[in-house]
């Protein structure tokens, strides 16, 4: 079912920006831009995951819908397959390549069409798109609801009747049909009680062993980020501050957002006492982001140069790349 | 807490696992809102209250044993004027066949029967002359007299003397010497009368007379109509009065035999042999119905004239449906009026609340409750057909609208606001007033007025729509729905549509009853529903009289109330139905 | 064969109304008792069993009367708060965390949430209350000034429309009527410094939406604290922010709990909150306790192989396991329990015992309580 060129990298993604205009008055005049994603270049090899963390309002969630084309995006490149690029396809065209590329969202409530029958909900892009005969259509649904952990007897149920992971289940398993080669997966665990979501975590990683998927693996759990990525991005108000091999990046984080971020979370024993760094204040708005580093508001390391000038992307090695002046021997940080 | 373990698990359901979504039995999504429905008392009362409104509309129509549009009569029993008598003092004459009576004539006539005695007056007019003899009581002959001679009495020797020009024949001489000297002063020859009017000292001038016509106080009525033509005959007239006059209990006239008999003022007249049946009465009393056209029956007349006669002041009368009627007599002039509880036929309007009418008449003399239950056919009905059209355009523009949001949206809802600014009720009014210029029939014009109404009201619709779908558009599923690759149409009706439902719902149920009164404001205002069918509020136009508000409540109120609890009815059921579909919305 | 568990997969008419009917009688009858009014206090007055301890749950039972069944949301939970300490409950969704903290407060949705049984017995210092007796009338008296609430979502829990010095100070003067407005304000003020806000003058006179998610819920902080109050429930009070922000929302509650005297009933799903946080550990699952003891008892020495799953199936960072351990099946619907142990059917652990009763608890040591039938020799032993 592949195409016919197998690419190494499933996704391509060059200098992403997307900016929301932020309209007012009558005639919803554009004033200004939301830069929700800024300059965000990274690839996903196929047969892998990448992390994407952050906190809320850094973009990551528009990263995820701008490679699915849900959004349209403001400029840069998405490349799928090596060959295809999202935004060029037109209506049916592009229809008929949405199975390929699927998205798994975060609020297993409102990702499932409340008045159909979960069946429904899995099978009817199978069948739109006549991805198996009519006749083995029955047998395909239930095959991928046992797949996903799903019973047969829950086909004609409605959602509602479902607790929240076996929404996420019904959500994945809509995903899986479509035989895709590419998966967004948008905090898919987020909403889910621990023990679920190590079910779900796990779903996720044999299901990819199974059917060669690649994700796009976005939260903000860096603990669930580490357990099933392969490589890691870092994003902070729509600038991806580092990327890094897993490995590399949880052993040596280098961007101080990374550091902090790393170091908040809680660690359940209580005989470890945390060297934490707790971060000063809120994220900015992204309607009206700080100059310079973005950053430079709540980091430790500040200095004059961070205020005023945003800093480059270092190649530090070993795909490890990071947007600090710290790293930057050109910026000017180490003379101030 | 015994009762908590009485859920008791059968053994099917323990062989389940206790994460099983088996074991746990849960509502169904319909059952689910039914529950939450029936539990809110207030829209159980509005689910009975619009039952009931159902059954009373399009049931009570049929059960009701009238139709909208019976009007009702009623007899109404006043005591009122039914005929008048008066006893007659005006000469009535007779003619002879072929002979006329000239007003003047008629007029001296009347001048000079005080003197007219037994051998009679004269005057003269139209150039004739005309004598005027006494018969009886107010009874007179007139006649046009020619002048043909004097007879002189010399002692015993009566001398006959003609007048230049005329001849009396031997026969009539003697016969008038005859007469002179026996006194009397009419004889008769070869059948014509000749008189004697005393002159001068011992002499009488002979003329002939020429009998023209009959007069006296007297009016005779027939029981049948085939003796009209006998009684009006001047023969029969003549002989009847003369008899009646002498006393006499039979004459003959017309060569048939009649028998009489006396009565106050009047007599009864039979043909000869049969003395059960009267043929026609002769009174001085003359009795007409007070309404022209209503011919009274003789017995009646005659009742009235006994009375009369007799000075009472009531009597009773058996009418030809053998019912006794009680009639009083009153004076008034000259005259005497008949009053009787007289059962008129009339419109029954504003009847008070009966058996028959429970809630009285209109002013159109309806049925109030009948009216009440075809209204509220055509309140509900134009409540549901406007409700369906508004629902029709509003979910298709606002579906559209919110569907493809950008520029549709903009130009929709600025569609939409173009809509909305449009007078609702100066538009009605202006409508209302091309339909009656038009004259358009009252059902053509409930469709029309719906279809106006419909395409008025269905921006609101429109609106909530399109938020709702811009709302969903944005959700999860949504936005699955378009990374699966389903095609628009799909994601449309399969779903979008389906979650737009419960609102629709919510809002089609809770627009009715809004809809309800503005049709109920346009037909009070008159440009809704026109007579004779009815709606609620056409019904209420009734009270827009200060007279009719404040005396006929039962016209009014009724409408009123079922208007009022109809549209809390819609209303409570409406917020029933929408904290059901959503319970999030409440608390 | 689908449509034929579709249909027994859902209550029947009659049967739905059969427990419409028991549920409308029993919450009835439980709704007036506490509907009355100037209720002697005799009646809801109650003996600490340990005068050490703020709150008590003695085999608390809070149902819930639904349409599907009774749910037993709290079915005999019982653990104590001591005074200053602060206790962590954690458990899924579901599990009655939540309905536990809300029968403390009375603010179980009524008619059709009760406490059927049991007592919460408050301590207010002079005397103790048995909030499970208490009439709603002398509830009102309790909630805010004795015992306060974190919420866990810090925007809705502001009122958008109302300045945030207002809406303290209202808290303040409504517990405290002896105040002056001058010095309500100035408390008001002051327990905003308190929650680490340095512009506190400048933060009285802004409304909730002006402040992120982080400073709004410092200040539903400070308004929990304004009162000084003698138990803090904080549910799920770091759920809904960012992690980063989470950390400074810890850190406060960390330091502010050597600032107050005050216990704190910290509820969360988040074991790593918990750890951090809690000197006392209550693992609830299907609306019972399954273990309780000191953190580093909980946290190290794990009993109930409920615990240990959920330890296991969290992924710790710096710490990669190939697969993540999963707790197999779900957490049950707590509608129609039978009287056996809730975690058998999903447990990896079970011994034969399992197949019997609901497991007693079983002292592991003097602190560490927990509800298996594997440590019921060693429990026994003790």
């Amino acid at each position: 079912m592949s195409m016919n060129a197998v690419s190494e990298n499933v996704v391509e993604v060059r200098n992403l920006c997307k900016y929301f205009p932020i309209r007012a008055g009558l005639f919803g005049r554009v004033v200004g831009q939301v830069h929700a994603v800024e300059n965000v270049s990274f690839s996903i090899k196929r047969g892998t995951t990448m992390g994407l963390v952050g906190e809320s309002g850094c973009g990551k969630t528009t990263i995820g819908k701008t490679l699915l084309n849900l959004t349209p995006k403001t400029s840069g490149e998405v490349v799928f397959n090596g060959n295809t690029h999202l935004d060029q396809l037109r209506g049916k065209t592009l229809r008929e390549f949405r199975p390929k590329m699927q998205i798994i969202f975060q609020d297993p409530y409102s990702s499932l069409s409340p008045r159909l029958p979960v069946g429904e909900i899995i099978g009817e892009a199978v069948r739109e798109h006549h991805l198996v005969p009519d006749h083995e259509y029955d047998a395909y649904v239930s095959r991928i609801m046992k797949a996903c952990g799903l019973h047969d007897y829950q086909k004609d149920r409605y959602p509602h009747e479902f607790s929240g992971g076996q929404r996420q289940r019904i959500c994945i398993a809509r995903a899986i049909a479509l035989n895709p080669d590419f998966i967004v997966c948008d905090e898919p665990v987020s909403a889910l009680d621990v023990s679920i979501q190590a079910q779900i975590i796990n779903l996720l990683e044999d299901l990819q062993k199974e059917f060669n998927l690649t994700y796009l693996f976005i939260s903000h759990d860096l603990s669930v980020v580490q357990h099933i990525s392969d490589t890691v991005g870092v994003m902070y108000l729509g600038n991806m501050v580092e990327y890094a091999g897993k490995e590399e990046i949880f052993a040596n984080p280098l961007h101080p957002y990374t550091q902090a971020l790393f170091s908040a979370i809680p660690i359940p024993d209580p005989t470890v006492k945390m060297n934490r760094i707790i971060l000063e204040g809120s994220i900015p708005s992204p309607a009206n982001p700080p100059t310079g580093c973005k950053f430079h508001t709540r980091c430790r390391e500040c200095r004059e140069v961070c205020k005023q000038k945003a800093p480059k992307t270092m190649d530090m090695g070993n795909g490890h790349r990071v947007a600090c002046h710290i790293y930057d021997p050109e910026s000017g940080y180490g003379r101030a | 807490m015994s009762e908590n373990k009485a859920n008791n698990l059968n053994n099917n359901e323990e062989q389940l696992a206790l994460d099983d979504g088996r074991r746990v039995k849960v509502l169904s999504p319909g059952m689910m809102v039914f529950k939450r429905f029936i539990r809110n008392k207030l829209a159980i009362a509005g689910i009975i209250i619009l039952a009931f409104m159902f059954l009373f509309s399009f049931l009570g129509g049929v059960v009701s044993p009238y139709r909208q549009d019976q009007v009702f009569y009623k007899t109404d029993s006043a005591n009122k004027e039914y005929a008048s008598a008066v006893v007659n003092t005006e000469y009535r004459f007779v003619t002879r066949d072929g002979s006329r009576l000239s007003t003047l004539v008629r007029a001296n006539f009347s001048r000079v029967i005080k003197d007219a005695g037994e051998e009679g007056v004269s005057f003269e007019a139209d150039g004739a002359a005309w004598t005027v003899r006494k018969l009886g009581d107010s009874f007179y002959s007139i006649g046009t007299a020619q002048e043909l001679g004097t007879v002189t009495m010399l002692g015993k020797i009566a001398d006959v003397k003609p007048n230049p020009g005329m001849e009396i024949s031997d026969e009539v001489k003697a016969a008038a010497l005859q007469a002179v000297q026996s006194g009397t002063l009419e004889f008769e020859v070869d059948g014509q009368t000749y008189l004697l009017t005393k002159g001068k000292a011992k002499s009488y001038t002979l003329g002939t007379v020429a009998e023209t016509a009959i007069a006296s106080l007297l009016s005779f009525d027939t029981y049948s109509s085939e003796d009209n033509a006998l009684v009006a005959g001047f023969e029969f007239r003549r002989a009847a009065e003369l008899a009646i006059n002498e006393g006499e209990t039979a004459f003959e006239a017309a060569g048939e035999s009649f028998a009489l008999e006396h009565e106050d003022g009047g007599a009864l007249i039979y043909r000869a042999g049969d003395t059960e049946n009267p043929m026609a009465t002769v009174s001085n009393v003359i009795v007409n119905s007070v309404t022209s056209g209503v011919f009274l029956p003789m017995d009646y007349k005659a009742a009235v004239a006994d009375a009369i006669a007799d000075h009472q002041t009531a009597f009773e009368y058996v009418n030809a449906d053998g019912v006794t009627e009680r009639h009083t007599i009153r004076m008034r002039g000259n005259n005497y009026i008949i009053y009787t509880e007289q059962q008129t036929y009339l419109i029954d309007m504003y009847a008070a609340p009966s058996m028959a009418h429970p809630l009285g008449t209109d002013d159109h003399g309806m049925d109030v409750l009948t009216r009440l239950m075809y209204g509220g056919r055509i309140s509900l009905m134009v409540g549901f057909v406007v409700m369906l059209l508004e629902n029709l355009i509003g979910i298709i523009i606002g579906g559209i609208s919110g569907y493809f949001g950008g520029w549709v949206d903009t130009l929709l809802m600025r569609f939409v606001d173009l809509f909305n600014s449009i007078p609702y009720y100066p538009m009605m009014i202006i409508a209302g007033a091309i339909m009656d210029a038009f004259e358009v029939p009252p059902y053509t014009r409930i469709f029309l007025l719906m279809a106006i109404m419909g395409i008025m009201g269905w921006t609101g619709v429109a609106r909530v729509v399109r938020g709702q779908i811009l709302s969903l558009r944005e959700q999860d599923f949504m936005v699955a729905t378009e990374a699966t690759g389903i095609r628009i149409s799909r994601r449309i009706f399969r779903h979008l549509v389906p979650n737009v439902m419960p609102l629709l719902i919510v809002q089609a149920t809770m627009g009715l009853g809004s809809i309800i009164l503005t049709e109920a404001t346009l037909s009070f205002l008159g440009l809704g529903i026109k007579y004779p069918l009815a709606s609620w509020g056409s019904i209420i136009n009734a009270a827009s009289n200060i007279y009719v508000m404040t005396n006929f409540w039962y016209i009014w109120i009724p409408a009123g109330v079922l208007i009022v609890l109809t549209v809390l009815g819609f209303n409570f059921v409406g917020d029933g139905l929408r904290d059901a579909f959503d319970p999030k919305m409440k608390r | 064969m689908s449509k034929k568990s579709k249909e027994t997969s859902y209550i029947s008419a009659r049967e739905s109304r059969r427990i419409s009917k028991e549920n409308i009688r029993i919450t009835k009858k439980l709704d007036k008792r506490l509907s009355r009014k100037h209720v002697p206090e005799q009646e809801y007055l109650t003996q600490m069993r340990d005068e050490g301890n703020v709150v008590e749950f003695d085999n608390l039972h809070t149902y819930f009367f639904t349409d599907v069944g009774t749910v037993k949301a709290v079915d005999g939970v019982t653990f104590e708060v001591p005074v200053g300490k602060t206790v962590g409950i954690v458990g899924e969704s579901g599990c009655g965390k939540s309905v536990t903290s809300l029968s403390l407060m009375q603010l179980v949705q009524r008619p059709n949430g009760q406490i059927v049984d049991g007592a919460i017995r408050l301590n207010l210092g002079d005397k103790a209350y048995d909030v499970a007796k208490m009439p709603i009338e002398a509830m009102q008296k309790v909630r805010g000034n004795i015992v306060s609430m974190i919420f866990q979502e810090p925007m809705t829990s502001l009122n958008p429309v109302f300045r945030i010095g207002f809406q303290l100070d209202e808290v303040i003067s409504l517990h405290n009527p002896q105040m002056g407005k001058e010095e309500v304000k100035a408390r008001s003020i002051e327990s905003i410094k308190m929650v680490g806000i340095a512009d506190a003058e400048g933060i009285y006179n802004r409304y909730p939406h002006e402040l992120s998610g982080g400073m709004r819920q410092r200040i539903v902080i400070a308004m929990a604290l304004a009162c000084n109050p003698r138990l803090i429930i904080a549910d799920e009070p770091t759920t809904a922010l960012d992690v980063t922000i989470q950390a400074q929302i810890l850190e406060l509650l960390r330091n502010l709990k050597s600032e107050i005297n005050a216990s704190i009933m910290l509820i969360t799903h988040d074991l790593g909150v918990i750890a951090e946080m809690a000197d006392y550990v209550v693992v609830m699952y299907a609306g019972r306790v399954v273990e309780k003891g000191l953190a580093k008892e909980v946290f190290l020495d794990p009993r109930h192989p409920y615990t240990i799953g959920l330890m296991e199936s969290k992924p710790v960072i710096n710490k990669t396991v190939d697969r993540l351990y999963s707790i197999p099946g779900a957490v049950p619907n707590p509608v129609n329990m039978p009287d056996y142990c809730y975690f058998r059917d999903r447990c990896e652990k079970c011994v034969a015992r399992c197949q019997g009763k609901y497991p007693p608890e079983i002292h592991v040591s003097d602190t560490h309580i927990v509800s298996c039938w594997r440590y019921f020799e060693e429990g026994a032993a003790k």
